[in-house]
């Protein structure tokens, strides 16, 4: 073997020359040093892109990522849990042949799989005829004993299938495990393959490479083929926004046209499933579940737990909802399998397998035990139950005292852990640091079955270490991913669907929203306006402090004053200090600031749970909310900037954009509805508040006119107003234009009439009588205090009055009203159901 | 003997239950000297849905789900049952030795004992340690039959624990237990499937029922029954043989099985969740078992 220089012509051209590493195999370079046939018109024409262009591209495949809201969480890191999905633009490139030889091994592989499943939740034929050991079974957590008997309809109850592949020094595959519960990362593979052919779309189209839509295409077919019904509904079950592949749950339910949901939007009744939404509740019949299948149901299986449905398994029994893959598949992943799947293959398939899995022992057995103890530093330990309490251990890094250790724990529970043979993965091309650098590559393959077999995902997604002798790929560990590329010999086939009922169930489905969404449109749109009112009034205490004309001491203490009730922040001028320092003070000590971040966190985080029904525009506009949110505390910390109501204007703006964008290119179904009614409730008591807090006190006519110009520079209806009066700003008109003038999208009265049309497109429940919903009567009793309210008296003062009496209390009195009705909206229409527990408080761990 | 037994659970809730989802191991099973002839359960509130079904372990396992608001819940479950004697020979000093029982155990290639090793391994209550075995390795000696070996250790237990019902809840860990020298029949029954597991024989939890006789010439009062629990042994080649360490003897017709499994967990006779009914619930279990001839 010798070091392989890429053939180069363009020595004035450095970077993107891969130099393979000869100690190992090597996925895009032969051991003559030669480049593989199918690699080779790919690294030449990145080696002719060059690094800098290279560099854009990466640059546009960031964005790209970041637009989607394509993010990892990672757990260990509890301040920036959120990461950008971490892509190498290299993409992994396998022969059309070789491909064919490894789908027919995966297609094996999962039909054995299979038949294991069937037989540990059926006759357990492997452990009475001595195939498998009884405690290899019996004693893992993964055996779930209430889902013995239970079947899928059809030949297969494994309906996903991943598989982690790594090619050895040698250059054979071998599998390293499998995954079995709800396998991710078939999400990403398909982002990853949309960033690729779009950052790089003619070298994309030149490949001939497999395309990944055909995968999911059957995906649906299966998942829509499990349910008696033809039409069947389907949903996306996530354990949540904090989970470590959120965003892969949203964008599968998007791409496969499924609901999303979530333990709080599913219900058990009668001995079905149900979905929770503003129009009552809709029948699921199959779940693609992507929740740990222990903590499915708190009845019978993990009771604490508050990620499943209550009776969610008898559902199961009584045949009334199929889940994919079905609970107790969990058992798969014990890699003690391993150890006895050439057994088991030859038992149930009279062969060998054609993917060997990497040699594994188990310390449960006598012989193995006593193997693993003497070879500790040669071998990977791993316990047999993944959690994140306990993780593998490589041998070689440990030192005599950790390994030591090990042998006791192994010792001390030798069934708990298996031990693997070292497997040092081929090395792939990956651009590190403006060059083509080695980097060992592991690839999660997927298969979904058909009616007769499995159907192979054409490629899957690969890691790569972050080192070139990496041993640990996990993306919990901050690894980069591939693009998979399988280059197609022959042209494609589309599975063809039945079209006309997709267009059926979709229309049903726009209806039904479950209401967890609903309801976090609805707070996203009132975090957005109140975080939006609380920007408004801070700019302008700014631009009124720093403008040319010195105001009052009094006008000073009416902004302060204002401010901190907008902020929600406490606030009271110490008596040696000035209005003007309190409310310095208050927002260099940060106190409003963290108040309007978090309100904006709040509608970020109300955007993440709602993330399937947002747009790549409005994540767009979001990201750049989250990336002024974090330049907002610097910005402000210290001494206030010279101009500091200018770094606000982004944050301003962009969230005008978010208003923007939900109003022009959302639909005009509850979701939206919600939202807006969300937006108009809190511009409603967030105008009365500022109407109360600037206009009920009586001042001079000088800094009345100060105050009121404050007010609607912070309504933005300055321009309007001179344009209607030109005149010195003044009370009544002011009062005429922020609440009565409905034509101003500001006012009050606007809101008021915009929650009327809302409510009365709202969903109802029929009942013999014609007497108005409460909640429609409440905006009905706002609107008419409005309108039977003069301005001269609401701006009537007596003589000697130090306070609008009118004002302050009709204004008040709609800001209670409209208050309440936001408690009477989220009652009504929200599920707040009261909070479960255990009858009988059970918190063993079962086994 | 025929037998028909009433089991009430009633749950008293400190405030409204909105609804729940419950499932109830409360109708007797059949086993090789059982015989369940009928049998019902009632729910107050009226359940929306219920369903009865065999669990993994061959129980009857009762799931119901309650949409009403309430504040009581009631379940009755009424069924007769035939029960006989344990087909043991009257004297234990036949059969199997504690050595080849334990060999058998480790490498008998009899599907039979192979399925038995489940129960030989640690459960959600039940953890083996070598305290337990030390406790009656001297009564478990290679040449004495395994059945007479239990026998004795069922005796200890009986002997060196004293009957306490105040003493336990259903949470008392085993070393609790061991270190108290008190508990109730749950609590034998957890010890001595320990003890036994912990010497390399397999063990399971039985609850059920006891008939108890009034003292001569009494009327026999009503509700006076109470569940009970007791333990099953695994002899390779000879099935299972049940002991129970409360009263200190084999399990007889008087014995009736409800449900078996690893442990209490296995079989909890109700459990659940609902949604309201605040802290502390009030808890009342009520058994009948009347001789039917």
């Amino acid at each position: 073997m010798s070091s392989t220089d890429f053939p180069t012509d363009a020595d004035d051209q450095p970077g993107l020359i891969y130099q393979a590493n000869p100690q190992l195999h090597d996925e895009a370079v032969d051991s003559n040093g030669a480049l593989r046939p199918h690699w080779a018109s790919l690294l030449e024409r990145m080696r002719e892109l060059g690094p800098d262009a290279f560099a854009d591209r990466e640059a546009k495949a960031l964005r790209i990522l970041r637009d989607d809201g394509a993010t990892y969480n990672i757990y260990s890191d509890p301040t920036s849990p959120t990461r950008i999905w971490n892509m190498d633009l290299v993409p992994h490139v396998i022969g059309s042949n070789e491909w064919l030889q490894i789908e027919s091994g995966l297609q094996e592989r999962a039909e054995l799989l299979n038949l294991l499943l069937r037989d540990i939740y059926g006759e357990r034929t492997l452990i009475q005829k001595g195939i498998i050991p009884p405690e290899a079974i019996f004693g893992h957590r993964g055996f779930l004993r209430p889902c013995h008997g239970i079947q899928l309809p059809g030949e297969h109850d494994l309906i996903v299938h991943s598989v982690d592949l790594v090619r050895d020094h040698e250059g054979n595959i071998v599998v390293l495990g499998d995954r079995t519960q709800n396998p991710s990362g078939a999400g990403y593979a398909l982002e990853n393959r949309n960033v690729m052919s779009r950052v790089f779309p003619s070298l994309f189209r030149d490949s001939e490479v497999h395309r990944l839509s055909t995968f999911f295409q059957r995906l649906r077919s299966k998942l829509n083929s499990l349910a008696e019904q033809s039409n069947p509904r389907v949903a996306v079950l996530t354990p949540g926004a904090h989970n470590e592949t959120y965003f892969e749950h949203a964008y599968l339910a998007n791409y496969l046209g499924y609901h999303l949901v979530q333990s709080d939007d599913l219900v058990v009744r009668n001995g079905f499933l149900w979905m929770k939404s503003l129009d009552g509740l809709s029948r699921v019949d199959v779940l693609l579940r992507r929740v740990d299948d222990w903590f499915c149901d708190p009845v019978e299986l993990r009771g604490d737990s508050r990620l499943g449905v209550a009776s969610l398994l008898d559902v199961v029994r009584a045949g009334n909802l199929v889940i994919a893959n079905p609970l107790g598949s969990g058992i798969l992943e014990n890699p003690v399998l391993l150890r006895y799947l050439p057994d088991i293959s030859r038992h149930f398939l009279g062969r060998e397998l054609r993917l060997p899995s990497v040699q594994t022992w188990w310390c449960g057995d006598d012989d193995d035990r006593q193997y693993v103890i003497e070879h500790l530093a040669e071998l990977v330990i791993k316990p047999t139950y993944r959690s994140t309490e306990s993780s593998s251990v490589y041998g070689p890094s440990q030192s005599e005292q950790e390994l030591q250790q090990l042998a006791e724990r192994i010792q001390a529970n030798p069934a708990g852990f298996v031990a693997q043979a070292i497997v040092e993965a081929s090395h792939v091309p990956t651009w590190v640091d403006g060059e083509l650098k080695p980097r060992p590559t592991i690839l999660r393959s997927f298969a979904v079955a058909n009616a007769t077999s499995y159907s192979v995902m054409p490629g899957g997604l690969t890691r790569i270490g972050l080192q070139e002798r990496d041993f640990m790929i996990s993306n919990q560990t901050g690894s980069k991913s591939k693009d998979t590329w399988v280059i197609a010999s022959e042209p494609e086939v589309d599975v063809l669907e039945e079209q006309v009922d997709d267009v059926v169930s979709r229309e049903a489905d726009l209806i039904s929203l479950p209401s967890r969404v609903v309801e976090n449109l609805f707070w996203m749109g009132r975090y957005a306006e109140r975080a939006e009112a609380s920007l408004r009034i801070l700019r302008t205490a700014f631009m009124m402090l720093n403008g040319e004309e010195r105001i009052s001491e009094a006008t000073q203490h009416q902004l302060l004053h204002s401010v901190s009730m907008i902020t929600a922040t406490p606030s009271r001028p110490t008596d040696d200090q000035t209005a003007e320092d309190a409310l310095r003070g208050i927002i260099e000590n940060g106190a409003v600031m963290s108040s309007i971040s978090g309100n904006l966190n709040a509608m970020l985080f109300c955007a993440n749970e709602t993330k399937e029904l947002l747009s790549s525009d409005t994540f767009r506009v979001i990201n750049d909310i989250r990336d002024a949110l974090t330049t907002l505390d610097t910005t402000f910390s210290g001494s206030l900037a010279s101009a500091p109501e200018e770094a606000l204007d982004p944050l301003v703006t962009a969230l005008m954009a978010l208003s923007g964008l939900t109003q022009e290119s959302m639909m005009r179904g509850f979701g939206w509805r919600f939202m807006d009614m969300g937006r108009r409730l809190e511009r409603g008591y967030q105008t009365s508040i500022a109407v109360t807090s600037l206009l009920v006190p009586v001042m001079n006519e000088t800094d009345q006119s100060k105050v009121c110009e404050a007010l609607l520079l912070s309504m933005e209806s300055l321009i309007s107003y001179r344009r209607r009066y030109r005149a010195r700003v003044g009370v009544t008109p002011t009062l005429d234009l922020v609440m009565m003038d409905s034509s101003n999208p500001r006012s009050l009265a606007y809101q008021l009439e915009q929650l009327a049309n809302h409510m009365r497109a709202l969903p109802k429940t029929p009942t013999q009588y014609r007497e108005l919903p409460l909640e429609e009567r409440r905006v009905l009793e706002c609107e008419t205090i409005l309108k039977l309210t003069t301005l001269a008296e609401l701006s009537h003062v007596e003589e000697g009055d130090i306070q609008r009496q009118t004002l302050d209390q009709q204004v008040g009195k709609l800001a209670e009203l409209i208050t309440g009705l936001s408690d009477l909206i989220t009652d009504k229409y929200f599920d707040h159901r009261e909070a479960s527990q255990q009858l009988v408080r059970n918190n063993w761990e079962a086994f | 003997m025929l037998y028909r037994i009433r089991h009430t659970t009633e749950y008293v809730y400190a405030s409204r239950v909105s609804h729940c989802y419950n499932m109830a191991h409360v109708t007797p099973r059949t086993s090789r000297r059982q015989q369940c002839l009928s049998s019902r359960v009632d729910v107050l509130p009226t359940a929306n849905f219920s369903s009865q079904r065999t669990d993994y372990f061959g129980n009857q396992a009762y799931h119901f789900e309650i949409q009403k608001p309430h504040k009581k819940l009631v379940i009755t479950s009424t069924s007769d049952v035939r029960t006989e004697s344990q087909a043991y020979a009257p004297d234990l000093d036949l059969g199997i030795s504690c050595r080849d029982a334990r060999l058998a155990m480790q490498s008998s290639r009899d599907p039979e004992v192979l399925l038995a090793r489940e129960f030989l391994m640690d459960s959600a209550m039940i953890k083996s340690a070598p305290e337990l075995a030390d406790f009656a390795r001297d009564l478990f000696t290679d040449d004495k039959p395994l059945l007479s070996a239990v026998m004795e250790l069922t005796r200890r237990i009986f002997t060196d624990f004293e009957y306490s019902p105040a003493s336990t809840t259903i949470a008392t860990p085993l070393q609790e237990v061991m270190a108290n020298r008190k508990g109730v029949c749950q609590d034998f029954a957890h010890l001595q499937i320990a003890i036994l597991r912990s010497l390399g024989f397999a063990a399971r939890y039985v609850s059920g029922y006891l008939e108890t006789l009034p003292p001569p010439g009494q009327e026999k009062l009503v509700g006076a029954d109470a569940t009970h629990a007791w333990l099953s042994v695994y002899v390779p080649g000879e099935g299972w043989f049940e002991y129970d360490p409360t009263n200190n003897c084999m399990a007889h017709e008087q014995h009736i099985i409800t449900a078996w499994g690893r442990d209490f967990y296995d079989v909890t006779p109700l459990c659940g969740v609902i949604y309201g009914g605040g802290q502390n619930p009030v808890l009342r279990v009520a058994v009948d078992v009347t001789r039917m001839g």
